[in-house]
């Protein structure tokens, strides 16, 4: 279809109908007709030249090249009456495309139909000079391209006469090179500096050794196109378009529609296309509940992916950890099935901790002091490790898998070896550590905690106005500071220190270790940049007062920002807009106390909660939609998946998309509740 | 309920829970020692962290009749005192808001 359209368009009909002998006389061989009119096609933009295409046009008999071509006059300046273009600037760079991907009959045709010219003779010659290395005629060449202003003018020719120096060092020509430095780099008045580093280079021995020292990659590289590229600088773009410009508008293009699409995942291969602007679907992001996890006995504090992003690790206050695999390996092949694969019972009190190695063989938990090491593919317990005399908040392996870091509310940062022995301690750190994460290029170490509730002197008359608070657990005395610090994981040196007003719970690192995500009390999550130390991006509308809450960055670019709450809610931010996507219900009563992405699935994570349960979030998928009309059975692979029982172990319930999500009206929601009724 | 984490108090002198040493009150914020529990000598506190507080209750006690409410440890659960929730003798209302810890179940941390 599309090749006929084009076909339609183009004087070069060779094989469309038939007779491939109107192609003209050279442009196919014999074998490539009988493959049909794409083979045609090909054939004619990668192994013929203009010329063929030439011919092709001469043989049609439609136009004679650049004879027959009467320019078209029309009126304005502007592409169309209502635009903002100037249609002179928009057909030179049309040409330029052209001609750049090898178009160059039409980029002529082009010219003669317009008027206009791409760029005048000068400027072509002038790039082939410099390409070519013709450095003389290339400064003739310059004096013609109206470079606007006279230090420009020098700076330019210095830039010439300096590819021109450097390339004589590096061809091993001294005495030229000198020559050159002195006569003509030299009477430039360059900055005497820049004129000395340039003359030490001449004692380079090696060509490899001048390239590393000058930074520049010799008359062969990219230096060539690179110095053209730089002279754009000075020469007006009226004269000389920038290269490959209508490109770096339709990037610019790109990454405009990118910012914009809030809902930006993309599945993988997706293509940017011209036609339409890009906008991810809604429904292509993770916002159906469609598993429930139910095993636990208490509420579940949190949640952790293994690496392979096949399995979930979570951590209860009912002394357990479970490790949950997706789809059993006996009886079921379905992917949606989810089985509580071990459950890891030898803790005295609620665990709080989770942290998988890097090859996922063995995953730590921590429950107040104790950190236990266990083998994540048979549950049994490897080593217990009692090093802090609090809590232990935080753990995690270290970015070359040689070992892990525990932290707690002891003060103490401990390494450990991969087999569980004790490597080195930080010592007594300035905060009670409540959580840290490590950069994953493994230079920083940033950790969030409090300080200790200072010494509170009572008001010499006791108060009498009989006001009560409300009940619950009682407030501290007065409050505490907290504060982050951030180490140099080398030297262990405090590089930052921040103090904060409210409860810090949740630190996590971007990918690319540039960016922090942290939870702060009340009700905020903020991004902070590592390289200016600043707050970059709040988060505002999840509940946060007393209770450890985290969040996470998620997606295709992390471009999510996902955090629980206190109000049984998952909460879902653009990350780069701060605006809230998603108010994710479902959780029943309590906090969501953790989230977590899965490293493999884009358009997966999980959450956990005090309702004991965790819930993963998936894509409804296009499939879904299709069903509703039908009204069939939920097509939700896990509602219609087995229930697993690990004997005497409890039970896992599969439960449909949103079910127990009540009020939420969207077409989903209303579709799976309609289900029910059947 | 959620996770939370305990309260470090810093001052001259912790007072902590005598079964798991968990950080409750300062000497600072003690009001006076001149009060009795259930175990003997008790003391009270303007203000007490890392207790978790249990349902009002009307009680009658030495000094008239008072809502309180039991506290216990955030970590252990034990009971450890009781908070006061109203006074009706107004003699007795400066005890309003105020904890009573009990002395026999407290140690001293650091």
């Amino acid at each position: 279809m599309r090749f006929t359209d084009l076909n339609r368009g183009l004087p070069i009909s060779a094989s469309s109908d038939g007779s491939p002998d109107h192609a003209g006389p050279s442009s196919l061989a014999s074998g490539s007709v009988v493959d049909g009119p794409i083979a045609v096609t090909n054939g004619h933009t990668n192994g013929f030249g203009p010329m063929t295409n030439g011919s092709a046009v001469m043989g049609n008999g439609v136009q004679k090249r650049g004879k027959m071509i009467t320019k078209v006059n029309l009126p304005g300046t502007t592409l169309y009456n209502d635009s903002m273009v100037d249609r002179e600037e928009f057909v030179r760079l049309v040409i330029q495309s052209l001609r750049d991907v090898g178009y160059i009959e039409s980029a002529a045709t082009l010219e003669a139909e317009s008027g206009y010219t791409m760029e005048s003779l000068e400027v072509s010659q002038f790039r082939r000079y410099i390409l070519e290395g013709l450095w003389s005629k290339a400064e003739v060449a310059l004096e013609t391209l109206g470079v606007e202003d006279e230090e420009g003018f020098w700076d330019a020719k210095f830039l010439i006469r300096r590819q021109k120096y450097l390339e004589l060092v590096e061809a091993r020509k001294p005495t030229t090179a000198l020559h050159v430095l002195r006569n003509e780099l030299a009477p430039l008045k360059v900055d005497p500096d820049q004129l000395h580093t340039l003359s030490s280079l001449i004692m380079c021995s090696e060509p490899e050794d001048l390239r590393n020292r000058a930074g520049w990659d010799g008359a062969s590289g990219t230096s060539r196109q690179h110095l053209l590229d730089t002279l754009h600088e000075y020469i007006p773009s009226t004269v000389m378009i920038p290269q490959r410009r209508f490109t770096t508008l339709l990037e610019q293009a790109r990454s405009y529609q990118r910012q914009k699409c809030v809902y930006h995942n993309p599945r993988p291969n997706t293509t940017f296309s011209l036609y339409t602007d890009h906008r991810c679907s809604k429904f292509d992001f993770p916002r159906i509940t469609t598993t429930i996890l139910e095993v636990h006995t208490d509420e579940v504090w949190n949640i952790g992916w293994s690496h392979d992003g096949n399995y979930l690790a979570s951590a209860s206050r009912d002394k357990s950890a479970i490790i949950w695999r997706r789809g059993s390996s006996n009886n079921s092949t379905s992917p949606g099935e989810w089985t509580a694969y071990l459950v890891l019972r030898d803790h005295q009190d609620p665990v709080g901790c989770l942290a998988w190695s890097l090859d996922d063989k063995v995953l730590l938990t921590s429950s107040e002091q104790v950190i236990k090491m266990w083998n994540a593919s048979t549950g049994a317990c490897i080593r217990t490790l009692e090093d802090h005399t609090e809590t232990v908040t935080a753990l995690a392996w270290l970015p070359d898998g040689s070992g892990f870091i525990s932290g707690g509310l002891d003060r103490k940062i401990t390494i450990w070896n991969a087999d569980g022995k004790l490597r080195d301690s930080w010592g007594t750190t300035a905060i009670r550590l409540t959580d840290f994460s490590i950069t994953p290029d493994f230079k920083r170490l940033i950790a969030v905690g409090m300080e200790d509730v200072p010494p509170y002197y009572p008001p010499s008359e006791p108060t009498r106005d009989g006001s009560l608070p409300p009940g619950g657990v009682s407030q501290p005395v007065t409050k505490a500071a907290h504060r982050m610090l951030v180490f140099d994981l080398a030297t262990k040196q405090t590089e930052f220190s921040v103090k904060f007003e409210g409860d810090l719970t949740s630190v996590k690192t971007s990918e690319d270790s540039k960016y922090l995500l942290i939870n702060h009390s009340p009700n905020e999550v903020q991004i902070w940049d590592l390289r200016t130390m600043r707050t970059i991006r709040r988060y505002s509308n999840l509940k946060q007062s007393r209770h450890v809450i985290r969040s996470c960055f998620g997606g295709v670019d992390e471009n999510f920002i996902v955090s629980g709450s206190e109000d049984a809610t998952v909460y879902v931010w653009h990350r780069e807009s701060g605006d809230l996507l998603e108010s994710l219900k479902g959780h029943g009563e309590g906090s969501v106390n953790s989230v977590s992405w899965n490293p493999k699935n884009e358009r997966m994570f999980a959450s956990c909660s005090d309702d004991r349960t965790i819930r993963i979030w998936e894509a409804p998928g296009p499939g879904m939609y299709a069903q509703d009309a039908s009204s069939e059975k939920v097509p939700v692979q896990p509602s219609s998946a087995s229930t697993l029982v690990e004997k005497g172990k409890g039970k896992t319930k599969q439960a449909s998309a949103l079910d127990g999500s009540e009020g939420r009206v969207d077409s989903i929601g209303t579709w799976i509740a309609h289900d029910h009724h059947i | 309920m959620g996770m939370s984490y305990r309260r470090y108090l810093s001052g001259e002198r912790i007072y902590g829970c005598s079964t798991c040493k968990t950080h409750l009150a300062t000497i600072h914020s003690m009001m006076s020692r001149a009060f009795n529990g259930q175990h003997g000598r008790a003391y009270l506190f303007d203000g007490v962290v890392n207790i978790v507080e249990g349902e009002p209750d009307d009680r009658p006690m030495t000094t008239g009749q008072h809502i309180v409410r039991d506290i216990y440890c955030i970590k252990c659960q034990t009971v450890l005192g009781w908070k006061y929730d109203k006074a009706f003798e107004p003699s007795q209302k400066y005890k309003e808001g105020k904890y009573i810890l009990e002395r026999n179940l407290l140690v001293d941390v650091q």
